[in-house]
Order: structure tokens, then sequence, then C-alpha cells
């Protein structure tokens, strides 16, 4: 009886009534602080693949040849929609919610280095990671297919007999080595680190 | 031969009650239990597998997903056992934020237990006020850190983004109105005649039997066992003040008030943190480096425990994680659904613990 | 037989039972076809009723990548399904496999491969409108005049 009572209360109530009478589902907007998949701002990439290197997620973004420029493309269903690649662009070529006007209020990057190192007990001396890597071929590309070079500017080259790693600023982390390499003996670490410049004054 | 089981029944992994695959096998005689066992092996991803060899920008997705419930924990525990390894300063500013979201989360967590345990015990009309109100409080999570789960709130040396003053009132505001719709439905939820009936004396766990199965979080809490709230030593949780919700009952209901007061706890804690919020740097810097170390957090289920081994360029050589459904379930098991007078009480007695399967498995 | 069909049509396009199986997921994805319940999205003003028996529903929502336990099971629940019935991947662990889809893992996505899926949607995990709109457009698609393209 009690909670008869109790019910007819809850359902007699003038919030109640009205909600039940008068209010339909709202509109179901997506609000615009949500982080929805990143678009492209229009603003012109150039081909640094920041993006593709902090994605946490496989196969989740690619930075593509166009016929005339570089774009960022995102694959639906493997995108978890986080935002990372949006903070890490340099050149604001990707736009998701108010991540861009945030980070540029607040100053926020994310910098990153990338380090090679090669274990000489697996290493087998083949240069494929040599060959396979693009920034090498880019500066040399007389890239002799055993991985020597006669170029210093290189990321790394073959020489006496063992991989020799010359410049590992120009890396840009792409792991093509490590793919190519048949004894995972050269491993890429990508190191990322959330910077804030100071406020000016 | 005298015969003492009647028939087994399993309930799971496809259940009415239950989100999540979990088998539950229970030996009974005409409507009583005598035993309970739990089967797992569900929802085996191979978490930690796939987390070894990586840098903290992918793992803290990973750790994130092993369970979307407490998504936001888990990315700060894990966070912040980096943070130990490579002795990163956190700004303070971005110390309160972290708290902020984290407390948001637990509200929106324990609010989806109590809404399981009423749609278990067909209390539909409570269990859909429930989850109206997470409603709230997700959309607040979401201005914060711009997604309603796997926020992805946190990085090495901070947080990813501000809080801004409006955002700051409409948080304030929607958290009072979530406070109003809180205390009326513990109220409903405390005085209804028929809630008691299901609740109140049903699946009880002594204190002895909690220590002894070594419960965590509200489940230990219900049943009276002190000092086992990790946020009472986080050094941002001691700055604000923070005392431990303990009942004595160790019943169905006891673990489900303790819920509802810690959600008033953690209303009180986010108030403190906007009102005291410092100015400054939401971001430290700071690069990961090797070491090895455990670190435990206060999960909305219990204690959570990250131990992260790195090497030098800050890729996660070896990690072990320890969740809170761990014991919960076992002790759920073993101490609560063993002499339940009813079938229709082992479910709800389950979901009363407020188990996390992919939590459990990983 | 056309009025039948009518009134078949009309029947079914307000009754839409829904079943979800948790094949594996992070549990994020299954917390928000949860929160599809809740009254400010109000699944069940368009007719749909979410539960869990596969033996009384049309609409199957696997979530999920699938583990080893699953692959038998999965089939077993989709082969208990009555017709018409249609399976709808939420998440992007059906998918693709989402940040599981890694060296070392125990998954084995996509979910394709045991049992066919009508739609999907993506996300990480979606939006609750976004399932609710997934559901209410795959399902006229199967369920309209299924008795007529049977023959």
């Amino acid at each position: 009886m009690r909670s008869i009572v109790y019910y007819v209360r809850e359902f007699l109530r003038p919030e109640w009534l009205r909600k039940f009478f008068l209010v339909k589902t709202a509109p179901l907007e997506t609000p615009s602080y949500f982080k929805d998949y990143p678009s492209l701002t229009g603003k012109e990439c150039t081909a640094c693949f920041s993006c593709m290197m902090i994605c946490p997620a496989p196969n989740a973004i690619a930075v593509l040849r166009r016929q005339d420029r570089w774009e960022p493309e995102i694959y639906r269903g493997h995108c978890i929609r986080c935002g990372l690649c949006v903070e890490a662009c340099p050149e604001d070529v990707l736009a998701s919610g108010r991540i861009l006007d945030t980070t540029h209020r607040d100053r926020t990057a994310f910098s990153s280095w990338y380090h090679l190192e090669v274990d000489d007990t697996l290493c087998m001396r083949c240069g494929n990671c040599c060959v396979s890597c693009p920034v090498n071929r880019q500066v040399d590309p007389q890239l002799a297919g055993t991985g020597t070079s006669a170029s210093d500017e290189v990321v790394m080259r073959v020489e006496g007999g063992r991989v020799r790693i010359l410049h590992e600023e120009k890396c840009t982390g792409c792991k093509t080595c490590e793919i190519n390499c048949p004894n995972r003996a050269i491993r890429v670490a990508r190191m990322v680190e959330g910077v804030q410049e100071e406020a000016e004054a | 031969m005298k015969k003492t089981v009647d028939v087994s029944i399993p309930l799971g992994p496809m259940h009415p009650c239950w989100k999540e695959p979990v088998r539950l096998k229970c030996e009974t005689a005409g409507e009583r239990v005598l035993r309970a066992e739990v089967e797992l092996g569900y929802m085996k991803k191979g978490i930690e597998r796939i987390m070894r060899g990586r840098p903290w920008q992918e793992v803290m997705f990973l750790a994130e997903r092993v369970c979307g419930i407490c998504s936001v924990i888990h990315n700060m525990v894990f966070i912040e056992t980096m943070e130990t390894i490579s002795d990163i300063a956190v700004p303070p500013r971005a110390a309160y934020l972290r708290v902020i979201a984290n407390e948001l989360d637990r509200v929106a967590s324990h609010i989806l237990a109590n809404f399981s345990y009423c749609y278990t015990i067909e209390h539909e009309t409570l269990a859909m006020y429930l989850l109206n109100t997470r409603e709230i409080v997700l959309d607040n999570l979401e201005r914060l850190t711009g997604s309603r789960i796997n926020t992805a709130y946190m990085i090495p040396g901070g947080v990813r983004f501000d809080l801004l003053p409006e955002d700051a009132t409409a948080m304030l505001a929607d958290l009072a109105k979530v406070e109003a719709e809180m205390r009326r439905h513990t109220r409903i939820f405390e005085t209804g005649p028929l809630i008691a009936l299901r609740s109140k004396g049903v699946g009880v766990m002594s204190r002895e039997e909690a220590i002894r199965a070594h419960t965590v979080g509200p489940t230990a809490r219900a049943s009276g066992v002190e000092d086992c709230d990790l946020r009472l030593r986080h050094p941002t949780y001691r700055e604000l003040g923070f005392t431990q919700v303990t009942r004595t009952e160790g019943d169905n209901f006891a673990r489900i008030m303790v819920r509802f007061q810690e959600i008033f706890q953690s209303i009180d804690l986010i108030r403190k943190c906007i009102d005291r919020l410092p100015d400054g740097p939401i971001r430290g810097g700071g690069l990961c480096k090797a070491g090895e170390t455990s670190y435990a957090g206060e999960a909305p289920r219990g204690e959570l425990t990250y131990s992260i081994k790195t090497d030098e360029y800050g890729r996660v050589l070896d990690i072990a994680i320890r969740t809170p459904s761990v014991m919960n379930i076992e002790a759920c098991a073993h101490s609560m659904i063993t002499d339940a007078t009813s079938i229709a009480d082992v479910t709800s007695t389950f979901i009363s613990s407020d188990p996390c399967i992919a939590c459990n498995e990983r | 037989m056309s009025i039948l069909q009518d009134i078949k049509n009309a029947v079914r396009s307000r009754s839409i039972h829904v079943s979800y199986v948790d094949v594996g997921s992070c549990n994020g994805c299954d917390i928000e076809v949860l929160a599809c319940l809740a009254p400010r999205y109000d699944i069940e003003q368009y007719g749909i009723y979410v539960h869990n028996n596969p033996r009384e529903a049309d609409v199957l929502l696997v979530i999920g990548s699938v583990t080893p336990q699953w692959v038998d099971k999965l089939r077993d629940i989709w082969e208990k399904i009555p017709e018409p019935k249609v399976a709808v991947a939420i998440g992007n662990c059906p998918i693709s496999g989402c940040v599981y889809a890694r060296k070392g893992t125990l998954t084995t996505p996509p979910v394709e491969n045991y049992i066919p899926i009508a739609a999907s949607v993506p996300g990480c995990p979606p939006r609750p409108t976004e399932i609710l709109s997934a559901i209410l457009s795959v399902a006229p698609l199967i369920f309209k005049d299924y008795e007529e393209k049977q023959r």
C-alpha cells in the first residue's frame, strides 16, 4: 500500500507530468566540442608525417600523394578519434572539434625525437635498412644495393661491414627499416613529449 | 548415497542481466544455492602482450581500452607510473584537472553500477532516472576532454586540454543539477520498501571474509574495512581533504549505498577543485626514461596497480596490471552467493559487486 | 497476400528487438548501447527493445574483436536468431580490430569472417545517436517485404 501511494505521488509530481506530456526527445545534436574524425582545413600539407608517427591506432591515417600535393587521409573503422594527429600537426592541416583552438590558445604541442639502434649480434649486414629508408633515397639516389654510400648526409650506411648511423636527427620515424629488416636487428624508438610554451607576459 | 546437489544451473555467458560475458555455475538444492563458481576467459585479448615494446603514446590508448567504463583512471594510473619512473613533475593546475576528470568518470561509473543493480532487481523507473542523470555527467566529461568514453586526457607531465572559465561555470551548474537529482534517487532507493526486500540482508559478506578475500573498493568499504581507499594517499586528494565512506552492513543494500554516498563525495571534490584551481601551465614536458616501478591508484571498483619496466627511450619492456575486479568477483562467488536463498538473488548479488569482466581479463 | 505483407511491414517497422553480444571489446561500446536506453536518446520510442535474448531478437549488435572463446559460440548465437535477422557491427573492433590488431594479440578480427554483417558503425566508441541511426536505417532494408523477397 505504501508503495502504491508512493508511486502515485511520484507520477503526480508537476515536473514529471510536464515532462511526460510536453517534452519530446531533445534534438540530438553532436556538440561542437566533440572530437570527431579529423577533417581537412585546406592548408598545405608539407608531408612531415608527424600525424602518422604519433597515431596510436594501426592503419588509421596515411599521408598520400595526390596529383600535385600531399594530403592526409583518415580511415574510418580504424581511427579511434583521439585527436593526437590534430595536436601534433605543425601546419594545422587537420581539425577536429575545438582541439585546434585550444592548442593555439594554450600554445601546447607535441615534440618528437626518433632514435635508431642496431643490434650488432643480430645484424646480417644486408643493407636492406639503408636501401629502404626514404630519407636515404632522397639524399643519395645512387645508394648502392649493399647499403654503401659515398654521401655523408645519409641517415645510415654500411661502413666496413656494419651499419653505422650518421644523422639520427634526419630520421622521420617511419619504421620502414624496421619492417624491411629480415632479422629485427634495427629498432626505431619514437619519443614524444607534450610541451607548452610559456605564456607571454 | 545421499544426493546433495539437485541441479547445477549455468548463468551466462550471454545473460540478460550481464553486460559482459561471464559464466557463473551455481549448484543448487531446491532454490538454495550451495556453491557458485565463476568461469572467466571470454574476453581475453592479450593487452599486456600487445603493450610490450611500445612507447607511452601507444600504450596509453591500450591502457585506456583495458576497461571502457573506468578508462580515465587506467589512463591516470599508467601515466602516473611513467611519471614516477622518469621523475616528471606535474604542474599543479594539471594535477587538479586530472582529479576533475577522474571524479567525473567515477560518478559516471558509480551511476552505471547502480543502474545495473536497479535494472537487475527490475526497478526500471529508478534505473532509467539514474541513466538519464549519467548523461549529464558524461556531457561534462565531454566538455572537458572532447569525448564521452575513452577520453585520452592525460599525458606525461600534464593534461591535454585546459578548462575554460565558462566551461567551469557550466560544469558547476550541471553538478548542482546532478546533485539534486541524485539526492532524490538516493531517497527513492533508501526508503523503497520493495527495494529493501530485495536488497537488505541479501548477499552478506562479513568484515573477516572481506579481508580474507582481499576485496577492494566499494565492496570492501560496504563490509566495514577501514583504510582501503588509495585516494587517502594520493597527494592531490590529500590537499583537497578526503575522507573514506564506510558502511558496516555488508549486504547488497550497503554496497549500492556506498556508491551513492561516494557520488556526493566526488561532486564535492570536483567543486573544491574548480574552486581552488590554480593558474599556470597545464603541461610540464619531460621525456620518459628507464626504470621499473609499481604504482597503485583508486579506480571506481577499487585498487588498480600497474607494474612497469621501461628502457631508456621510454618504451615499455614489461608490464603487469592488477585490476580490482579480480578479487571482488572471487569474493562475490565464494562469500556472497554461497547460501543465497534464491536463484533470483544470484544475479542481483553478482551485479551489486560491480563486476568488470573486461578489466578482469584484459 | 500483399495485405498481409503490408500488415507485417507495419508491425515490424515499430517492433525491432535488439540483442547485443560482447565478443571481446573494452566495454566502451557496450555502455554506449546501454546509454541508448536512457530517456535522452530513448531508443524505445522508435519501437526498439533492447534485451539480451538471441531467440527473440531481430537485430544482433556485435561488439568487440573476436576472441578464440567466441569463434564457435558467435556462430551458435547467430543460428539461434529466427529469420528475418540482421547483424550490425558496433565500433571499430568488429571492423578492423581497433588497437588490438597488433603483434601479440589473441583476437582474430574482423567479425565478417564468422557471421554476415549488414552494416557497421565506426568509432571508438560510436556516439549513441550514431548507433541509433544505424539500427533505424538498416532494419527496414532487411525486414520490408521479407516474405515477398523470399519467393
